[in-house]
């Protein structure tokens, strides 16, 4: 009876959305409003109180819930480390939904907005609940479909050319994973692509295929890395931050995201299994990828003066850190991906919120234009801060935590990969190519990536601290300065429902920062059975 | 005397915070304590006209705590995160006033700071993979069983982390620039203790982790002379009070790191190391204490004038008796003078420096560069043959002597332009000041602190050696070699050559280059010769670091190269990729998609022919080709027949289309039973095989 609740956090908001869609409510009216709030509300409470008390008491074996035929089954099972991305999810699901209440008052078509942003929810769950390879791509397939009428949804031609774009680039990816798919299941020991630490994969059947396995792993990493939008495919993300900012926080910093670096997590280190891969031509590709992701990321991330979109691309740098700890293919590197999975989701929610807040309370998107807001907009641009230091890695805050797991895992990485290679040169012979190099290479790649963070978000929040009225450094911006201190109201903070997910995901960010250990503690367990 | 103790938070932050302390970190604790306490009284008043006063005081504090955590900590990793919580607390003070300028030196600070945070850690990192451990007692041990040329990279990114607070020779240019612009009080903290969280740092990588190694105490030592070199050349040439003090700092860090790289260097010839640890750990004390004084002097002057230029303060201080008190204990201190206590930092610090030109005259020890790969020892082993030299220790001890002189030379040049020229037009108004200039609270605050100076240079065995004994655990060195006498003949000599350099310099460089007279306007004010001199900026204004080089490095090339190639990648690179493929991808489908038709083509006209070949004539095709005229013709002249022959026509057509269809759907299934038959061949193959 346990297990059938399995199913509870998928199929509710899933059936809930769909139902929302039916019923045809109407927008406008203070009751209509009142009657989508409660609706909405009751779903997503009701999903996340499942979820936690699934977290709290466990659930037994997994469930199957139905067959596709032969050995495909669509079956659901919460491990360790699905827990955690179910738990953060079920954490940040509610709050956003609060916010986006908020946010959304004076928006057309409402109803759709918030039916497609809950049966997300149930999607994500999907993805965080699998319990094998098939369910998860078809949970994946599924994300694609109900998150793209949210980037649709202001429906301006840009909305269209975005959502177009995210449309085939996430339906191409899943191709490639699809690849993946097939692979092993045809290559499997158990006969079925079900989770198991450390892969499922028939090591002596494999070794003889060893570089088409190793092609159809870089092929699939890549497809699924198109939504953890790894460095050629990224192209869909710093578009899609059309979408509302509820969306473009919650979906394109967190679930959609998380779900591709997820996805790559679950297939390197629970299906293809890190033996396998480690050490191989095969590793060096995808590290070198999100490698330069990072580099690309930060790097745009600094030339771009649209605010949400340096946040994006900001997001794809980071994105390719938790790959990056992927690519390591060992347990401290699994460990550091999480954990870095895990704290940049309520950085970057965060601070997406803070653009949101400000996008909502003044209009402004732009970074110049942002002179001065933070003394009008306090408490806002408080989290803002506490997000900014916690990207940038300083101490105290939750980023710096991660940050120091993935470069410990990476000199850890780095200097095993030494032994191996004075060990055992000639069996390996893999392994004395860029494996050794190439994570000392990503300890410098980080350190740029965060001197660059340094830049394009303190410049916002000096920005906005101490703006640049007297002599500004280029005529326009000055004349914009100066016409918007005469004549103007004073911007206020956002409404209770927009400041406290806001204050609550930057206390987050400060409790991860100071006691870390017991997170850490779990992410280490997860990972020393994966790794 | 037990000062050792210890605290841990095991967890907080993630690896858990250590402290500890002990004589050095208590006496370094007492200082913080001091100044801030006296800077905090001052700022009562210095700050009383300012709106942001609760911004600034919360900031004062928490910087107050984040220093603290620094000097108290027991491993890098606590050091690492106060630090960083100090530079960023700090920022706030440099950004205080908001003026572009501010702006602008706030941000130098702040890149310089976040910069050098990101590269101190990652040294942090290197370090922690090397030796398993961060904790300062046992890095000495751990490091002994590491690869050197591995440490030496770990413990440079260090020194560049650390090097860049304490402002050392090319990360130095924050210090005059953020000088300046700061408020006073804060700028006295920012010198007197910020920059010695920095040289925390970098004792505890010199004295603790490599000890006596030869090449780093010869690379720190290098450091620290062209530092102090530098800082007295910048401060000397300077025209403004507070970037002059600034630029003093940065010389005075100098003679520390000096001291530092030389206990490390003595260490290595297999001496004790005591005298280069004690003057470098005394010159700290008493640098932080003269800053305080001086910069809470410049406080004053800025608070009644603000402005900071000699030329616009000039005379400020005359018929101020207290004031000129207090600025000259600070001057004669820092300047080296007999009997006050910077004289006998100095002292130290310069005994040292001859202690290792004799050892390096009597002969060294074999440089023991094994490690490392074959080209690199034998570089390493030539810089040591280069720097084993006397003489060249020789230099060092006559660029010490000469920035010692500089230091007077600059001292002289700001005391005279206070106290003893008077303003062309603005004297009176000055004099009219004297009753009113300071509260009696930041008074009696400033007093003590600068009267204090020549009390521990007068007191020196009583007082500073004990201090110096309290401190020089910590570096790693046990007891004194032999008690200093400091007022002997040979010590007083190299003080004396300082101070009669200083006074040369003075005359000829500040006097005789740097004044220049007649240009000012108040030509018809009927002052003495030297009331209209003015004071010159002579340093060439290309010739700024951050200008010359680190800005335009941060600004334009790093994200001009990297942002344009991202960019392009972004742009064209993707996209074209996109286009090629389409665009191949479509000739190849449209070559098949020929491919397939052609083959019914060729098929229909040899082997599947069913038409008679006359016949062909009538096709759709050709009777398109024949042309319009035909059809003109046909409708014109046989109009009756037309609708017959039209329906014929028609019918025929429907027939022949008919059998297209049906052939080519034939033809489908035939390649369609192709395509199963190989399919069907695979799989027997496979079926085979196994």
């Amino acid at each position: 009876m346990k297990e059938i609740l399995l199913a509870v956090p998928v199929l509710l908001p899933i059936a809930g959305g769909a139902g929302m869609l039916a019923m045809h409510l109407g927008t406008g009216g203070k009751n209509d409003d009142r009657r989508l709030m409660l609706l909405t509300a009751g779903l997503v409470a009701v999903n996340s109180l499942v979820i936690f008390w699934l977290l709290r008491f466990g659930t037994g074996a997994g469930l199957v819930l139905f067959r596709l035929f032969g050995n495909l089954t669509v079956r659901f099972e919460l491990d360790p480390m699905g827990r955690v991305f179910a738990g953060l999810i079920a954490f940040l699901w509610p709050f956003a939904t609060l916010y986006s209440f908020e946010y959304m008052k004076h928006e057309e078509r409402k109803p759709t907005f918030f039916a497609y942003y809950v049966m997300t929810y149930g999607v994500t769950s999907g993805i965080a609940l699998a319990g094998n390879l098939v369910t998860m791509y078809l949970c994946y397939e599924m994300l694609t479909l109900v998150t793209f009428p949210l980037v649709l949804f202001p429906m301006t031609k840009e909305a269209k050319r975005a959502s177009r774009r995210y449309l085939y680039y996430s339906i191409g990816g899943a191709a490639f994973a699809f690849i993946g798919l097939v692979f092993v299941l045809s290559f499997s020991r158990t006969g079925n692509t079900d989770f198991i630490p450390g892969g499922v994969l028939n090591l002596e059947a494999g070794r003889a295929q060893r570089n088409l396995l190793l092609l159809v792993y870089v092929l699939a990493f890549f497809g699924f890395g198109v939504k953890a939008a790894l460095f050629p495919l990224h192209g869909w993300l710093p578009k899609a931050t059309v979408a509302p900012t509820p969306v473009t926080a919650l979906l394109h910093a967190v679930a959609v995201v998380k779900s591709g670096a997820f996805a790559i997590l679950r297939f390197t280190y629970f299906s293809y299994g890190t033996e396998f891969l480690r050490g191989s031509w095969a590793q060096e590709i995808v590290m070198a990828a999100t490698l330069a992701t990072i580099v690309f990321g930060s790097t745009m991330a600094v030339r771009e003066i649209h605010w949400k979109r340096r946040l994006a691309y900001s997001t794809v740098s980071n994105l390719s850190y938790i790959l990056f700890g992927a690519a390591m293919m060992s347990p401290l590197g699994l460990a550091a991906a999480l954990s870095h999975l895990a704290v940049h989701a309520f950085m970057k929610i965060c601070s997406f919120f803070c653009a949101g807040a400000v996008m909502h309370q003044t209009g402004k998107t732009q970074v110049y234009e942002l002179d001065g807001l933070g003394k009008e907009m306090p408490v806002t641009f408080a989290c803002l801060t506490v997000a900014s230091l916690s990207l940038m890695g300083i101490p105290l805050f939750g980023g710096f935590i991660s940050k120091w797991n993935l470069v410990q895992a990476a000199f850890a990485c780095g200097s095993r990969s030494d032994g191996m290679m004075s060990e055992s040169a000639i069996a390996l012979p893999a392994a004395a190519g860029a494996g050794v190099w190439l994570p000392y290479v990503g300890v410098a790649v980080i350190l740029y990536s965060a001197l660059m963070t340094g830049i394009y978000m303190l410049t916002v929040l000096v920005r906005a601290y101490f703006p640049k009225v007297a002599v500004g450094d280029t005529g326009g911006e000055e004349g914009g300065n100066c016409r918007s201190q005469e004549g103007r109201t004073k911007f206020r903070d956002p409404g209770w429902m927009m400041l406290t997910p806001l204050l609550i995901f930057a206390a987050v960010i400060l409790v991860l920062g100071l006691h870390s250990a017991p997170l850490m503690r779990l992410l280490a367990e997860i990972g020393g059975e994966a790794g | 005397m037990n000062l050792g103790g210890s605290l841990s938070i095991p967890g907080l932050c993630g690896h858990g915070l250590h402290f500890q302390t002990d004589g050095f970190r208590l006496v370094y604790l007492a200082v913080a304590v001091l100044m801030w306490s006296i800077s905090g009284i001052f700022s009562q008043e210095y700050m009383a006209h300012y709106e942001k006063r609760r911004r600034y005081d919360w900031f004062f504090w928490a910087t107050f705590v984040a220093t603290a955590g620094v000097f108290l900590s027991a491993d890098f990793f606590t050091t690492f995160v106060f630090f960083e919580i100090m530079s960023f607390t700090s920022y706030v003070w440099v950004a205080f006033d908001e003026r572009p300028e501010s702006l602008r030196a706030a941000e130098t600070y702040l890149t310089v700071a976040v910069i050098g945070g990101m590269v101190m850690l990652m040294g942090l990192f290197l370090l922690e993979d090397l030796c398993k451990t961060l904790r300062f007692d046992e890095l000495a041990k751990a490091a002994k069983r590491v690869p050197r040329s591995r440490l030496y990279v770990a413990g440079g990114l260090l020194l560049f982390g650390f090097g860049a607070k304490a402002g050392c020779f090319p990360l130095h240019i924050w210090l005059p620039k953020a000088h300046p612009v700061a408020p006073a009080p804060a700028s006295a903290l920012l010198s007197g203790i910020l920059t010695k969280a920095g040289v925390f740092g970098i004792i505890v990588i010199s004295c603790r982790m490599f000890g006596a190694d030869q090449l780093w105490g010869t690379g720190i030592a290098c450091l620290g002379t062209v530092t102090m070199f530098w800082g007295a050349l910048l401060a000397l040439f300077s025209v403004n009070l507070k970037r002059t003090l600034a630029c003093s700092s940065v010389s005075q860090i100098g003679f520390i790191v000096t001291g530092i790289g030389i206990s490390c260097l003595l260490r290595a010839a297999g001496e004790s190391g005591a005298m280069a640890v004690r003057g470098a750990f005394l010159h700290m004390i008493n640098h932080s204490l003269f800053k305080l004084v001086l910069f809470l002097c410049a406080a004053a002057v800025f608070m009644n004038l603000h402005q900071l230029d000699l030329n616009d303060i000039r005379g400020f201080g005359r018929k101020k008796p207290l004031l000129l008190f207090c600025f000259l204990m600070g001057a004669l201190g820092i300047g080296g003078m007999p009997l006050w206590s910077g004289y006998v930092s100095k002292t130290l610090l310069h005994e040292s420096i001859v202690e290792y030109t004799q050892a390096a005259a009597a002969g060294l020890p074999a440089a023991s560069a094994g490690s490392g790969t074959e080209v690199s020892g034998r570089v390493i082993t030539g810089i040591l043959n280069v720097t084993g030299h006397a003489a060249f220790w020789r230099a060092a001890e006559w660029i010490f002597l000469v920035s010692g002189g500089m230091t007077v030379a600059y001292m002289l040049k700001l005391f005279v332009a206070l106290f003893v020229e008077r303003h062309p037009d603005r004297q009176e108004e000055f004099d009219n000041m004297s009753s009113c200039y300071m509260r009696s609270a930041s008074k009696a605050a400033l007093v003590p602190a600068a009267a204090l100076l020549p009390l521990l240079g007068m007191t020196a065995h009583q007082s500073l050696d004990r201090l110096a004994d309290l401190g020089q655990t910590f570096f790693g060195q046990s007891g004194p070699a032999h008690r200093v006498d400091y007022f002997s003949f040979g010590n007083l000599k190299g003080g004396l050559i300082s101070i009669g350099i200083g006074i040369i310099l003075y005359l000829t460089i500040v006097r005789g280059w740097m004044m220049k007279g007649e240009v000012r306007q108040d030509r018809e004010s009927n002052q003495t010769a030297s009331g209209n001199r003015y004071y010159r900026d002579c340093w060439p204004a290309w010739l700024d670091l951050e200008n010359l080089l680190y800005r335009p490095l941060i600004q334009t090339a790093l994200p001009g190269i990297c942002g344009a190639a991202c960019r392009f990648v972004d742009r064209y690179l993707v996209s074209c990729t996109v286009t090629v493929f389409l665009a191949c991808s479509s000739v190849l489908c449209r070559a098949m998609d020929q491919l397939t038709d052609g083959a019914i083509r060729l098929a229909r006209e040899s082997t599947h022919s069913q038409l008679p070949r006359a016949s062909r004539q009538s096709r759709p095709g050709t009777a398109q080709a024949g042309g319009f005229f035909a059809k003109q013709k046909r409708r014109c002249t046989e109009r009756k027949e037309q609708l017959a022959e039209r329906l014929l026509w028609l019918e025929k057509r429907i027939q022949k289309n008919g059998r297209l269809v049906e052939e080519s759907f034939s033809f489908g299934l035939m390649l369609f039973a192709v395509g199963l038959c190989l399919t069907l061949g695979y799989l027997l193959l496979v079926f085979v095989r196994n």
